[in-house]
């Protein structure tokens, strides 16, 4: 009887994949089953905060019951209007922001950012900037925060292309390993700064497949890894040497830098983000990615343990309910949703919607507009 | 439970007369012959479904209560009429279990008796192509002289595919009635789902002339699309780029009542002999994940196209078999159709993964190819 039951179990998450693949065991598990088979990964705490976007329910073990608490009380609240910014901001010692709707909109800084940002450094407040968009790396967001004259250093700045790279590192992807790339230019720096080997990327955009008897696509048995992100120059051969590798590489990692629906990448209207790529790849191998992009927190934890915060000492701002809020929230930080970027207030006040972040606002200088209301 | 497996082995190792029903007049019963660590077991034929497979559960205090249940079978009377053993095994299991055990229905290796059984049991035969008629371009062999053989039978012989790069009249028809008032078709796919729609009298836009186009994106440039699109169907598409995608999106998410539809979610395929290539099911949930909106599947495992089916040929479903190579999509599609089914190992299921316990799909019967039933019909 146990094992009809334990059977069950397993079938329910992955019917189609042969038992002694590594992701037949259940979803949320998933990475450590592979950790525990392959040598080269080992369990470390951000391996187990890895959660896909979807799969919501799972939340980071070690802190679960915080969450859960935080889950409780905020779900049954609707979220009250920011009206006393003094008292959070001497609330938190850190403030991370995301940058597309907060910062930015496309090309154009919203404004007032730079004085708040400003004001903020000056009550001796860290700054962190995290984006999921993963076309460019930390050195070129740093010259997009220099051109839009906002005094930002790189070590500020994570995006989900060089979380990609801080993963592999941190789960000590072999040297003789390569990295196959559905993505741009950004995920491809991020390797070269990490000392990674990889494959693929903008230029497989131009390969074309001819579907014909006799036609074999050759795959690198080397690549240990397939990583996913935004890209542009998306097309089905791409799929196909990514599909590949995840499945007859024994051991390769499908890893996704963000599962964005949408993304403003100009600021007149929404783009296919992210979510699409992945999802392509997701479609093909029936395996769930590893999610290094919000809301997974493993930026959160990452940046955590590199500059020495506590997490409940940070307030994240950002726009998307499902992605930035999320993970403020899966991290058990305060969180802020502002108004300027995709998400509207009848989107936040919708029946619907379950996700409520601790305050909102209608955008980032309101921190200093209502500082000056309540002096 | 050790000593009464023990005491089960030792028993039916030494029984006179094996657990074996076979019926009169058929070929005799291969026994086991006498291997210490298996029961006596007829490898005969058998018309009823007590689980022959068995031998392919690891033993276990399961198989164990399996064991004890023929071996009471053997000692409890026999009915006049002798094909009950399954009311005397259900008779065994709430003297000994106390309740029903219930074990997932088994697969039958098709064979001499159960072929010819099913042959004349059924009036159509519905086949999927990709993996039973013929693999990437090249004839599964024997397949011409199988399907002659089973005309000449008077059975019906039906193609079910859900490859969408070939013409295939019965979506068509069925998207009028799913969106009355649609008039324009955005299309993510090949020439066989734009002509079928032109055919329909929908207006099919996209297809293979998007292959070439790329998204380009600067400050104040708009990408455009067309505002009364008023469906995006999703098929296989090896030319799938940026701009196809963020097209439809834009269709899905911002034209009112645009519907999402998808001709298949196959994940792969064997688009070449050679190897397997994504399938329909990459394009979709690639659409899926930057819509968040779920597809209406007209293609197997959805049971859309029997409809056309039934009201085709006028037979029940009851009286079809399905003959496929996919678990998930073609024995599936049987099996919600209330179909018998019968998988192929010519495509893309092995039996391993037939057999494996993560797999909860169980077709009626398996068999190697299509053409094994010259083997067993031909005489």
């Amino acid at each position: 009887m146990l094992s009809s039951r334990t059977v069950v179990a397993v079938a329910s998450s992955s019917s189609f994949l042969p038992l002694s693949h590594p992701a037949a065991a259940s979803t949320s598990s998933s990475a450590s089953a592979a950790a525990a088979s392959y040598p080269f990964l080992n369990r470390r705490l951000a391996f187990s905060q890895c959660h896909t976007n979807r799969d919501r329910s799972i939340i980071p073990k070690p802190q679960r019951s915080r969450v859960m608490e935080g889950f409780k009380t905020r779900a049954a609240a609707a979220a009250p209007q920011l009206e006393d910014a003094d008292a959070l901001i001497d609330s938190v010692e850190t403030f991370i922001f995301d940058c597309d709707g907060v910062i930015w909109k496309g090309d154009k800084l919203i404004d007032g950012v730079p004085e708040t940002l400003d004001m903020l450094r000056s009550r001796g407040k860290r700054l962190v900037f995290v984006t999921n968009n993963s076309t460019k790396s930390r050195k070129q967001y740093g010259k997009k925060f220099e051109t839009l004259g906002l005094n930002v250093n790189e070590e500020e700045i994570f995006a989900s292309s060089f979380a990609a790279a801080a993963y592999l590192k941190s789960i000590d992807f072999p040297k003789d390993k390569k990295v196959y790339v559905i993505g741009e230019e950004g995920i491809l720096k991020e390797l070269d700064i990490a000392g990674i080997q990889y494959l693929g990327g903008p230029e497989d955009g131009d390969k074309k497949i001819e579907l014909k008897p006799g036609y074999f696509l050759e795959h690198d048995k080397d690549v240990g890894a397939v990583v996913v992100g935004f890209d542009r120059y998306f097309n089905y051969y791409k799929v196909q040497y990514g599909t590949l590798c995840i499945r007859e590489n024994p051991g390769c990692l499908f890893i996704a830098t963000n599962r964005d629906a949408v993304t403003h990448l100009t600021d007149a209207q929404e783009w296919a983000g992210g979510g699409s790529m992945v999802g392509a790849v997701l479609g093909s191998t029936k395996q769930e990615p590893l999610v290094v992009g919000k809301p997974s927190t493993f930026m959160m934890d990452y940046l955590a343990k590199e500059f020495g915060i506590t997490k409940s000492q940070i307030c994240m701002v950002g726009d998307r309910l499902d992605t930035d809020i999320l993970f403020g929230q899966n991290g058990g930080c305060k969180t802020l949703l502002v108004l300027s970027g995709v998400t509207s207030l009848s989107t936040l006040q919708s029946p619907t919607n379950s996700i409520q972040p601790d305050f909102y606002t209608n955008k980032l200088s309101d921190f200093l507009s209502l500082k000056a209301a309540a002096v | 439970m050790y000593l009464v497996s023990w005491f089960l082995q030792r028993e039916l190792h030494f029984s006179p007369k094996s657990v074996c029903y076979k019926d009169e007049g058929t070929a005799p019963c291969k026994r086991n012959g006498g291997k210490k660590n298996q029961p006596t077991f007829c490898g005969g034929t058998r018309q009823v479904k007590q689980p022959p497979t068995v031998k392919h559960i690891p033993f276990s205090n399961q198989t164990a209560l399996i064991y004890f249940k023929k071996k009471l079978i053997n000692i409890l009377p026999k009915s006049k009429n002798g094909n009950q053993p399954e009311k005397d095994s259900d008779a065994a299991q709430s003297l000994f279990v106390g309740g029903k055990m219930s074990a997932p229905a088994a697969t039958q290796l098709l064979d001499l008796h159960s072929a010819r059984a099913l042959v004349d049991s059924v009036e159509a035969f519905l086949f999927d192509c990709d993996g039973v008629i013929w693999k990437g371009d090249k004839l599964i062999d024997g397949v011409p002289e199988t399907l002659d053989l089973l005309r000449s039978k008077g059975k019906k012989l039906v193609f079910v595919t859900n490859n969408s790069t070939k013409s295939r009249r019965q979506y068509a028809a069925k998207f009028h009635s799913l969106g009355i008032s649609v008039s324009e078709v955005y299309v993510i796919g090949m020439e066989g789902i734009v002509k079928e729609l032109e055919q329909a009298g929908f207006t099919a836009i996209g297809g293979p002339e998007d292959a070439e186009k790329r998204a380009e994106w600067k400050s104040n440039t708009l990408f455009e699309h067309d505002k009364s699109v008023g469906a995006v169907v999703v098929g296989l598409d090896p030319y799938v780029n940026y701009h196809k995608l963020q097209y439809a999106t834009l269709c899905v998410r911002e034209n009112p009542g645009c519907l999402f539809i998808a001709t298949n979610q196959d994940a792969v395929g064997h688009m070449t002999d050679l190897q397997e290539w994504p399938g329909a099911g990459c394009m979709v949930a690639a659409l899926r994940g930057s819509t968040e909106r779920e597809p209406i599947v007209v293609g197997k495992p959805s049971t859309f196209m029997m409809d056309f089916l039934l009201q085709k040929f006028n037979i029940s479903t009851s009286k079809m078999c399905m003959v496929g190579d996919r678990l998930d999509t073609d024995i599936l599609f049987g099996q919600s159709s209330g179909c018998k089914t019968l998988l192929v190992l010519s495509g893309v299921t092995t039996e391993t993964l037939l057999h494996s316990p993560s797999n909860q799909i169980k077709p009626d019967y398996y068999t190697t190819q299509v053409s094994d039933f010259i083997g067993f019909l031909g005489s």
